[in-house]
């Protein structure tokens, strides 16, 4: 490969990852509840986010990693002469059309469903039935399923508590004031460190192909771009997610809590051991363990969310095979 | 945050003076009608009660420029606080609305019907000054507050039962058409203060119970 052919693909990579970055930031959720619960405006609210997108991805983003799929694709690339820079390409811009697509229509969906959907459909594609390492999607498959139950559930539970914890200590507006600002100081803080610590994890998936595609690059740049891109997608497709999923229920600042921390502690959990749980699902299901709890109408929306979740699968795996040809020869 | 501490102090000042300015108003009314039923009515009271509406309306008007001053997100309750100031406003309205009404009422209240009208009088003063109450109330004792928005209630029920005795007995007076007509007018307009006070009273007993505490 000539030096010109190298910097040609270096920079198509390059704008491949901003697109990812774009998609990814598109689809993130994570501030909803600040706006839900009105601590922030919408447009605090995206400056913030895009500074924890760049921040996040300066700072936390060098755990590079060039491995998507390497546990479900059960391809041969050197038997088969499959080009593996195209196969992880096409799973990274699937998803992230994918999410592009969700979001303009304010659904928020699990980027890893879409990666998952992604990969079904180039495995099989490639490999047919053989391509796809099915037990290892079906043991995730109940963890998606375990996700939204989980997130309810511990929801609801918190709610429940802390209203008890209310009606014997909260005699009127003032003493609610009171509670709901130390609240808002807290959700603030958490939001913060999760839009933070996302936006490292996030970018890595964008930032991983163009680290692939030679060396002599320089990574403080790229996650700045990464970081950009990933603050340009909140701000253009991602405040329509935030206002729709912060306009689900109603929210208040010690609800916003009560949705915010369990859904950040059971991730937390989930990363730790390893299990692949959605942050949307989880978000999603507990504002629906919020709005039981607390007995306040859920908005319209809901069934047209389910509906997207369960279309992912599908729609990320036909649109990784279609845009696979043309990557491959691209590649 | 300092800021926002502020403006959250300044509506507060905002939102006292209001309540006070609406009690005001309705111990002015209360007395405008006990000289109107004692036929010796006092003039300056029902111009008091015209100028404390003006005086709300200008109050309202600063708290929203408050409110709308920087483009921050709404402090929590904020919007809830206005909605009870705008509803006690049109208490206010009301008040002043009736009070323009009995300055050019041009007869004297029927001596059969004195009584009655004194109770629906003492029963609309009454409910406002409980809303009043109920709104102070709301800040610091939601238990208090949502005693006080029965005891508002009652008032109505009160002033409903006294509106129709003295429908019922104006409907049957033998008199001058327009007199009984107008009086008519009176007692309903005299009502439909209490009855505002009653629908405010049931939207803070709403909130009582949208935060938790019932």
């Amino acid at each position: 490969m000539g030096k010109m052919a190298l910097e040609y693909i270096v920079i198509i990579f390059l704008v491949i990852s901003i697109i990812i970055s774009f998609g990814i930031g598109a689809n993130d959720e994570t501030m909803a509840p600040l706006y839900g619960s009105r601590i922030l405006n919408m447009k605090q609210i995206l400056i913030l986010a895009a500074i924890f997108a760049i921040g996040g991805a300066l700072l936390l983003g060098e755990g590079v990693s060039k491995s998507v799929g390497d546990k479900i694709l059960l391809l041969d690339y050197e038997a088969t002469g499959i080009n593996q820079n195209a196969v992880v390409m096409t799973i990274l811009i699937s998803t992230a059309l994918v999410l592009i697509l969700s979001s303009a229509f304010g659904l928020p969906i699990s980027s890893t469903h879409a990666t998952i959907g992604g990969i079904i459909g180039l495995g099989m594609l490639l490999g047919g039935g053989g391509g796809v390492n099915w037990s290892t999607i079906l043991e995730m498959s109940i963890w998606w399923l375990a996700s939204p139950i989980v997130g309810y559930t511990v929801t609801y539970s918190v709610v429940k508590i802390l209203n008890k914890r209310k009606l014997k200590f909260l005699k009127g507006f003032k003493d609610f004031e009171r509670s709901e600002n130390k609240y808002s100081y807290i959700i603030l803080i958490i939001i913060c460190i999760t839009a933070f610590s996302r936006a490292g994890n996030d970018c890595s998936n964008a930032v991983g192909i163009v680290i692939g595609a030679g060396d002599g690059i320089n990574l403080t740049l790229l996650l700045i771009i990464t970081g950009l891109g990933l603050a340009a997608g909140i701000m253009v497709l991602g405040r329509i997610v935030i206002k729709s999923l912060g306009k689900m229920t109603e929210l208040r600042p010690s609800t916003a809590f009560a949705v915010q921390v369990p859904t950040a502690a059971v991730m937390l959990i989930g990363t730790i051991q390893k299990i692949p749980l959605s942050g949307s699902h989880l978000l999603v299901a507990s504002l629906v363990g919020l709005s039981k709890a607390s007995n306040t109408p859920m908005k319209k929306g809901l069934w047209k969310i389910i509906a997207i979740w369960l279309l992912t699968f599908p729609i990320a795996a036909i649109l990784s095979i279609i845009i696979y040809f043309p990557i491959n020869l691209l590649i | 945050m300092k800021l926002l501490k502020e403006k959250k102090n300044e509506l507060d000042e905002v939102n006292k003076e209001f309540l006070a300015e609406t009690l005001n108003g309705s111990a002015l009314l209360h007395e405008a009608l006990s000289t109107f039923v004692d036929d010796k009515l006092k003039i300056e009271s029902l111009e008091g009660v015209i100028k404390v509406e003006k005086r709300c309306d200008g109050l309202k008007e600063k708290y929203v420029q408050v409110l709308y001053k920087d483009k921050r997100a709404l402090p929590f309750l904020v919007e809830d606080r206005y909605n009870i100031l705008m509803m006690i406003d049109t208490v206010n309205d009301k008040m002043e609305f009736f009070s323009r009404f009995l300055r050019i009422y041009p007869f004297k209240l029927y001596k059969e019907i004195k009584d009655e009208f004194r109770n629906l009088y003492r029963a609309c003063s009454l409910a406002v000054e409980m809303l009043v109450d109920c709104a102070t109330l709301i800040e610091t004792d939601f238990d208090g507050a949502y005693k006080k928005t029965f005891e508002i209630e009652e008032k109505k029920r009160e002033a409903r039962t006294a509106k129709f005795n003295l429908l019922g007995k104006v409907y049957k007076m033998n008199d001058n058409p327009t007199k009984v007509y107008l009086t008519s007018k009176l007692v309903t307009y005299m009502y439909d203060i209490v009855s505002w006070a009653e629908e405010t009273s049931d939207y803070l007993r709403g909130l009582i119970i949208k935060y938790p505490s019932k």
